[in-house]
C-alpha cells in the first residue's frame, strides 16, 4: 500500500466518523442540536480529529524512523570482507540503495515479476545490464552481497511497509471508537476541538525554531566533520584556497573571506549614498507625483531576482567595465572583478537601503524638524543636522542587514566575480567569495566524505555566523530606535 | 520703523534682500536637493540599463529561424519492412532525407555556391531537426509516400546570422559555420525559404545540448517550477497562517514567543544559499527525498517563504480593528470561533497579497536550489500527477543559470529570454497581489 | 491696498507696531481656516491668542514666520508685514525671516543632542558666532535668559532630552532666544507641563517682554490673563475682539467674547 493511498484510507476513515459521531451526539439530544453541549459540527470534528491526528503522527515518525533501522539492519548483515579497498560501508550501502530501487522500479513497470526480482541470482543475471533497462544506471557491476543485501532490503521495506499501514489503519479505528464511546449532550467537544487546533497552532508556530536548528545541526555536523579531516587553523588562516579533488588540498579561507567583505564593501559603498539620498529626496522633498513614479520604480528593483542581476553583470556591466576601464587603464582583463559584482550588487541593494531608510527617517517625530525650521534652519539643515543624527542609529541598523544581505549574496558574485581565489587590491581582478565557493564544492560530483566537499558546509556555517550576528545586531539596534520614539 | 531695525543685532538687515550667508547656505540647499534627485536618477537609469539591456537581448529567443521547404516521405526508407510500422526508423534515417530535400531545393533555386559541398548545405540543418522531423512522421503515418512540408530548425549560427550575432567576419573565425553557408543562407532568404517565426518550442521545449542553442527551451523548467509553486503554496500557506494566528492572536507574552518572534526576523534575513545546504543535508543526505525534483525545491522555497508570508499575515491581522474581536466575544463566540469566523476573513485579502508576494519572491530564487541538485541537465518532463513531484527538473532561474555556463553565445539570448520569460510571471503575480490590494482593502 | 501700507506705517510710528496682518485668510486644501485677520502685535509686548480649540489661533501664529510653507496643502492670502515688510513678499526667504521670528512649540522638543548643542544650534547656522568662545558666551545667554543655566550649567554635555518637562521648554525657549530673534512666537508653551514648570515659564515670559515682542498661543485664559498686555480673541476662524487684556477680560464688546471668557462656548 502506497503512502498516498494510506492517507486518503486513514482520511476516509476520519470523514466517516464524522458523519457517524455527528449522528450519534443528535440522537443523544434527541434530534435537537439545543440540547448539546456544542454545536454537532464540533461532535463530528472531534471524531475527525481522533482518527487523523495520531494515526498521521504515528505515520510520519515511522516514516522517519523506518529507512533508518532498515539501513543499519541491512548494513550490519553486510560482512566487513565485502567492502572494496579504499571504500566504505557508506558506499557499499549507498550501491545497495540503488539496486533496491532499481528492482522497484523494474517490477513497477512491469519489466520484472516480483518473484524474478526477489530470486535474482548475480551468477545468472548481468543485473546492472538488466538494470540499466529500466533506467537505472550503476557505477559497477553488482556484487553477490550487494545483491543480496539489496534484495533483503527490499523484503524488510515491504515487510515494515505492510505493518505501518496496519498499525496506522488500526490507530485509526481505535480513534474513531474512542470519540464515539465519548460522544453524548453533555460531552464538551468543542472545548476538545478548540484545544487540538490550538495545539496545532503553536506547532506551526514552531516550525520557525525547528528550521534554525535545522540549519545550526544542518551545518554543525558536516563541518565537525570537516575540521576531523582538516585543521581548523590551516581553514581559517591560511592565504591559500586551491582545492584538488585528488586530496591534499589547500582550503585557506582567508582569500575567499577577503573577496566577500571587498565586494560587499564597494556594493555598500553604491547602495548607502544612493539608497540614502533617494530616501531622504523621497521622504522630505518629492512632490506627490515624483514619489507616485520614483517609488515604484525603486521597489522594482528589489523585486527583480538576483539572477537577473546576475546576467547584467555577466552580459552587459563586466564587459563594460573591461572595455572602458580596466583595459584601457591597464588594470586587468577580466570582465568578472570585484567591481562588476560589487557595483551590481550596489544597485540590487539601493531598494533595500532606501526603504529601510524612508521608514527610518519617517519614524522621527515632525515636533524636531519643526523646532529646527523654526530657528530658521534650511530644510537640508534640518535633515544633516537633526533629522540623520537622530535617525542615525536605525540607519546604522539599515546598513549592517544591507552588509548582511551582501555578505550572503550568492548569483551576483556567482555570476559576476569570478572563481579565482585571490588576495587583492586591484578591484579590477576576478576575486570569489564564500558563497560561490559553496556553490562551487557542492554543485556536480559531490562525495561527502571528501574534505574538498565537507569544506562547503565549514563556508556555510562561517557564513551564517557572520551574517546571523549582523542582524541580530542591527536588528537590536533599529528594534531600540524604534522604541525610543514611540 | 527705522528704530525697530536699527535694534535689531547686526547682520538682519531687511527682509527683502537676500544677505550673503542666506544666499551660501541656499546654495547648499540646491546642492543637497540636487545630490537627492541625483540618486533617485542613478537608481531610475539602473533599473532602465537593466531591464533595457535583458529585453535587448533577449528579445530575439522568442524569434527563431526556420528553412521551409517540402520534404518527400519515401515509404521505402521510412517504412523498410514494409508493415506500415515505424519501429525501426531512427534520427539516423530521416537526418539524410532532410538534407537532399534542403539540397534538392538549392539546385533548384540554382543558388549553390560555388564548390560548396553538400555536407556544408546540410550544416545548416539544426541537428536537433531530425528527431522534431521524426516526431511529425510518426504522428503523421498518412503522410508516408507523398509531399510534406515542414518547418526544418535552422543551425544556432544561421539563426544568429539572421539576427545579427554572427557576421561573415565572424564566420572566418569560427569552425562551426562557413561564410559559404551564410552566402547561401542570404539566397535562401531572397527564396523565402529561411525565415524568422515566433518561436513557441522556447516556451515549450526541453532544454538541448551544449551545441545545439536553436533547439533550447524552457519547457521542463517552466513545469519545474509551477510544481515547486504548488508545493510552497500548499505548504507555506497554510503553516504560515497558523503560525501568524497563534503569535497574533493567542500567545502569552513570555520567554518562548519572543524566541520565535525573534528567530521569524532572523529567518528572513538568512542568507538564501544556507537554505540549499539545509535542503541538501536534512531533505536529500538524511531523509533520502530524490535529488533535483521539484517536492525538494518546494520544500526549501517553503522554508525561505514563511517569514514572509508571517510577517505579512501578521500585519493583516493586526489591521482588523479589536472592536471586531470584542464584538464577536461580546455575543458568546469562543475566542478560536472569533478568530476563524470573524478576524480572518477580514485578514484574507492582506494574506493573499502577503502570499503572491512571497511566492513571487520565491520563484526568483535560484542559489538554494543548485545545491540540491536543479542545475542537473534535464530533458525529460517531469510527469503530470503526483508523481511528477519527485521526478528530476530544473526551475526557471537555474535554467537561467545553466544557460550562461555555456560556452556558445547564443545561450545568452537564451538565458535573457528565459529572464523576460520569468520576469513576465512575476509582473503578473505582482500585478494579481496590486489588483488584490485595491480591491479589498479597507480602511478601518 | 495702498492705502493699508500708509496706514499701517503710521501706526507702526505711533505706537511701535512690530508686525501688521491685514486681510489674512489661510486655506488648508478646501477648509478656510482663518477669514479676514486684521491685527497689529507691539513690540515689547506680551500679546496672547484666546479662544476654543479649532478657532485658528495656532494657524494664524504659524503665519508669522511662514511655518505653514512646511505644510503642503496650506496657502495663505493677504499681507502681514514685519517691521513694514511684507513677509510673503517672493523676495522673502523664510530661512531669513525664522531667524528673526523664533518659535516655541506646544511640545518641548529639544534635539536629540547636548544642551550646549541644542543652544548652539541656531547661532551655528546663522553664524552669529565668530569663534568658540563667542559661541560659549552666546550659549550661556541665552541660557541664562531662558531661566535654566544655573540648573544645566555643570550638565552642559548631557543629553537634551534627559531634562525634565518644564526644562526641555526652558530649553527651547533658550534655544530660540539664542538667534536674537526680535519676535518671539509660543505655540500653547505650557500645554504639555505641570503647574510648577507652567509658573517658571510664566515668570520667564513675562522677563522676556524686556527685549521681544511675544506671542502667545493658550487655551488657558488664566494664563492669558497672567501674562499678556493684550488679548486677541479667535472664534471660528475669525478675529472676533482685540483689545488689552483687562479690557477683554472685563469689559468685552463682543458678546461671543463674553460667552468664552465666562465658559459658555469653548
Amino acid at each position: 500500500m502506497s503512502t498516498l493511498t494510506l492517507i486518503l484510507v486513514v482520511l476516509a476513515i476520519g470523514v466517516v466518523g464524522f458523519v457517524v459521531v455527528r449522528q450519534r451526539a443528535m440522537s443523544s439530544a434527541d434530534g435537537d442540536a439545543r440540547n448539546l453541549h456544542s454545536l454537532p459540527f464540533y461532535y463530528g470534528s472531534n471524531a475527525l480529529i481522533f482518527a487523523c491526528v495520531p494515526a498521521f503522527l504515528l505515520m510520519i515518525l515511522w516514516l522517519i524512523l523506518q529507512p533508518i533501522l532498515i539501513n543499519n539492519a541491512v548494513s550490519s548483515s553486510i560482512p566487513d570482507s565485502a567492502i572494496a579497498e579504499g571504500g566504505s560501508r557508506g558506499l557499499v550501502m549507498s550501491d545497495v540503495r540503488r539496486v533496491a530501487d532499481g528492482l522497484n522500479t523494474a517490477v513497477q513497470e512491469g519489466q520484472m515479476t516480483e518473484e524474478m526480482a526477489r530470486d535474482m541470482r548475480v551468477d545468472f543475471t548481468n543485473v546492472r545490464d538488466r538494470l540499466g533497462e529500466v533506467g537505472v544506471a550503476l557505477g559497477s557491476n553488482v556484487t553477490e552481497t550487494t545483491l543480496n543485501a539489496a534484495q533483503r532490503y527490499r523484503s524488510l521495506d515491504a515487510r515494515y511497509g505492510l505493518f505501518m499501514a496496519l498499525a496506522v489503519l488500526a490507530l485509526a479505528a481505535c480513534g474513531v471508537t474512542l470519540a464515539y464511546t465519548q460522544t453524548d449532550r453533555d460531552f464538551r467537544a468543542r472545548n476538545t476541538v478548540e484545544a487540538t487546533v490550538r495545539v496545532l497552532l503553536i506547532f506551526a508556530s514552531t516550525i520557525a525554531i525547528l528550521t534554525t536548528v535545522g540549519i545550526i545541526f544542518s551545518l554543525l555536523f558536516e563541518t565537525i566533520n570537516f575540521f576531523r579531516q582538516y585543521s581548523w587553523t590551516d581553514f581559517f588562516f591560511s592565504t591559500n584556497w586551491s582545492p584538488n579533488f585528488r586530496g591534499n588540498s589547500d582550503l585557506g579561507i582567508l582569500p575567499l573571506l577577503w573577496g566577500t567583505l571587498y565586494i560587499s564593501f564597494i556594493a555598500l559603498l553604491v547602495a548607502v549614498p544612493i539608497g540614502l539620498f533617494a530616501a531622504i529626496y523621497l521622504s522630505e522633498y518629492a512632490g506627490p507625483k515624483l514619489r507616485s513614479v520614483a517609488k515604484p520604480a525603486i521597489e522594482i528593483l528589489a523585486g527583480i531576482p538576483t539572477i537577473v542581476y546576475g546576467l547584467f553583470a555577466l552580459v552587459t556591466v563586466g564587459p563594460f567595465l573591461r572595455d572602458y576601464f580596466a583595459e584601457p587603464t591597464g588594470f586587468g582583463g577580466s570582465a568578472s572583478s570585484v567591481m562588476t559584482a560589487g557595483l551590481v550588487m550596489g544597485i540590487m541593494l539601493i531598494p533595500f537601503v532606501s526603504s529601510l531608510s524612508d521608514d527610518i527617517i519617517n519614524a522621527v517625530p515632525q515636533s524636531l524638524r519643526d523646532g529646527s525650521l523654526g530657528l530658521g534652519a534650511t530644510q537640508s539643515e534640518t535633515i544633516r543636522q537633526v533629522i540623520l543624527p537622530a535617525a542615525l542609529p536605525g540607519i546604522v541598523g539599515a546598513v549592517l542587514l544591507a552588509a548582511s544581505r551582501a555578505i550572503g549574496e550568492t548569483m551576483i558574485v556567482v555570476l559576476g566575480a569570478g572563481a579565482a581565489a585571490r588576495l587583492s587590491l586591484n578591484p579590477f581582478e576576478a576575486m570569489t567569495t564564500v558563497t560561490v565557493k559553496i556553490v562551487s564544492q557542492l554543485t556536480g560530483d559531490t562525495d561527502f566524505s571528501s574534505p574538498e566537499t565537507l569544506v562547503a558546509f565549514a563556508l556555510g556555517l562561517t557564513l551564517f555566523v557572520m551574517t546571523l550576528g549582523l542582524n541580530v545586531f542591527a536588528l537590536f539596534i533599529v528594534r531600540k530606535y524604534r522604541e525610543q520614539y514611540e | 520703523m527705522t528704530d525697530a531695525t536699527a535694534g535689531a543685532p547686526a547682520g538682519k538687515g531687511s527682509l527683502l534682500e537676500e544677505d550673503k550667508r542666506t544666499k551660501r547656505r541656499n546654495a547648499a540647499e540646491a546642492r543637497f536637493k540636487a545630490y537627492g534627485l541625483g540618486a533617485i536618477g542613478i537608481a531610475v537609469t539602473a533599473l532602465l540599463l537593466l531591464l533595457g539591456s535583458i529585453l535587448l537581448n533577449g528579445l530575439s529567443s522568442f524569434q527563431q529561424a526556420f528553412i521551409t521547404i517540402e520534404i518527400p516521405l519515401p515509404a521505402d526508407a521510412l517504412d523498410q519492412d514494409g508493415d506500415g510500422a515505424l519501429d525501426r526508423v531512427t534520427t539516423f534515417t530521416v537526418k539524410p532525407i532532410l538534407e537532399q530535400a534542403l539540397i534538392a531545393r538549392v539546385d533548384e533555386l540554382n543558388i549553390r555556391p560555388v564548390d560548396m559541398s553538400d555536407s556544408d548545405i546540410g550544416g545548416i540543418i539544426s541537428g536537433e531537426a531530425p528527431a522534431t522531423f521524426l516526431d511529425f512522421v510518426r504522428n503523421n503515418e498518412d503522410l508516408i509516400g507523398e509531399n510534406a512540408e515542414f518547418n526544418i530548425l535552422a543551425n544556432g549560427r544561421i539563426d544568429g546570422f539572421l539576427k545579427g550575432r554572427v557576421s561573415m567576419e565572424s564566420a572566418a573565425r569560427d569552425s562551426n559555420v562557413t561564410q559559404d553557408q551564410l552566402i547561401l543562407t542570404n539566397q535562401l532568404i531572397e527564396n523565402d525559404v529561411i525565415e524568422q517565426r515566433f518561436n513557441w518550442d522556447f516556451i515549450t521545449n526541453p532544454d538541448a545540448s551544449e551545441n545545439r542553442p536553436e533547439a533550447a527551451g524552457l519547457g521542463v523548467a517552466i513545469l519545474g517550477s509551477l510544481y515547486m509553486m504548488i508545493v510552497v503554496l500548499v505548504l507555506a500557506l497554510p503553516v504560515g497562517v497558523a503560525a501568524s494566528i497563534y503569535l497574533e492572536e493567542f500567545a502569552p507574552k513570555n520567554r518562548f514567543t519572543d524566541i520565535i518572534e525573534v528567530n521569524i526576523a532572523n529567518l528572513a534575513a538568512v542568507p538564501s544559499i544556507v537554505y540549499g545546504i539545509l535542503g541538501l543535508a536534512i531533505f536529500i543526505n538524511f531523509a533520502g527525498l530524490p535529488q533535483s525534483s521539484p517536492l525538494v525545491g518546494g520544500l526549501v522555497l517553503t522554508l525561505m517563504t514563511l517569514p514572509t508570508i508571517i510577517i505579512a499575515t501578521r500585519a493583516a491581522l493586526k489591521s482588523v480593528p479589536p472592536s471586531i474581536r470584542d464584538a464577536a466575544l461580546g455575543v458568546g463566540a469562543s475566542k478560536m470561533q472569533t478568530v476563524f469566523h470573524h478576524v480572518l476573513p477580514l485578514a484574507a485579502p492582506g494574506i493573499l497579497t502577503g502570499t503572491i508576494i512571497g511566492l513571487a519572491q520565491a520563484l526568483g530564487e535560484t542559489a538554494p536550489l543548485l545545491l540540491i541538485g536543479m542545475v542537473a541537465f534535464v530533458r525529460d518532463y517531469p510527469e503530470l500527477g503526483l508523481e511528477g513531484f519527485t521526478d528530476p527538473a530544473t526551475a526557471l532561474p537555474v535554467q537561467v543559470y545553466n544557460f550562461t555556463q555555456r560556452a556558445d553565445p547564443a545561450f545568452v539570448e537564451r538565458a535573457s529570454g528565459a529572464i523576460i520569460t520569468l520576469l513576465v510571471f512575476l509582473v503578473f503575480m505582482n500585478a494579481v497581489a496590486i489588483f488584490l490590494r485595491r480591491r479589498f482593502e479597507r480602511r478601518w | 491696498m495702498e492705502d493699508m501700507h500708509v496706514m499701517t506705517s503710521a501706526m507702526s510710528t505711533q505706537n511701535d507696531t512690530k508686525i501688521s496682518a491685514r486681510n489674512v485668510q489661510v486655506y488648508y486644501a478646501d477648509n478656510h481656516a482663518i477669514k479676514d485677520v486684521d491685527v497689529d502685535i507691539q513690540d515689547k509686548t506680551v500679546t496672547a491668542f484666546i479662544g476654543p480649540s479649532g478657532c485658528g489661533k495656532s494657524t494664524f501664529l504659524r503665519c508669522i514666520n511662514r511655518m505653514n510653507d512646511t505644510i503642503d496643502v496650506a496657502r495663505v492670502e493677504g499681507d502681514i508685514l514685519l517691521d513694514g515688510e511684507d513677509i510673503y513678499d517672493r523676495k522673502v526667504d523664510p530661512v531669513q525671516l525664522r531667524a528673526k521670528v523664533g518659535m516655541v512649540f506646544q511640545k518641548p522638543n529639544p534635539f536629540p543632542k547636548s544642551i550646549y548643542d541644542n543652544v548652539a544650534y541656531g547661532p551655528k547656522i546663522h553664524g552669529l558666532a565668530k569663534n568658540k568662545a563667542d559661541l560659549d558666551d552666546i550659549v550661556e545667554k541665552a541660557l541664562r535668559r531662558g531661566a535654566i543655566w544655573d540648573e544645566v550649567k555643570d550638565r552642559l554635555d548631557a543629553p537634551g532630552t534627559g531634562l525634565s518637562g518644564g526644562q526641555q521648554q526652558r530649553l527651547c525657549i533658550a534655544r530660540a532666544i539664542a538667534t536674537e530673534p526680535e519676535v518671539l512666537l509660543m505655540d500653547e508653551p505650557c500645554s504639555a507641563l505641570d503647574p510648577i514648570a507652567t509658573a517658571q515659564v510664566e515668570e520667564l515670559i513675562d522677563e522676556l517682554r524686556r527685549n521681544y515682542s511675544v506671542v502667545i498661543v493658550t487655551h488657558s485664559m488664566q494664563q492669558a490673563a497672567r501674562v499678556s498686555q493684550k488679548t486677541a480673541f479667535f472664534h471660528l476662524g475669525y478675529l472676533v475682539e482685540y483689545d488689552d487684556t483687562d479690557t477683554i477680560f472685563n469689559r468685552p464688546q463682543d458678546n461671543r467674547t463674553e460667552s468664552y471668557i465666562s465658559g459658555k462656548i469653548g
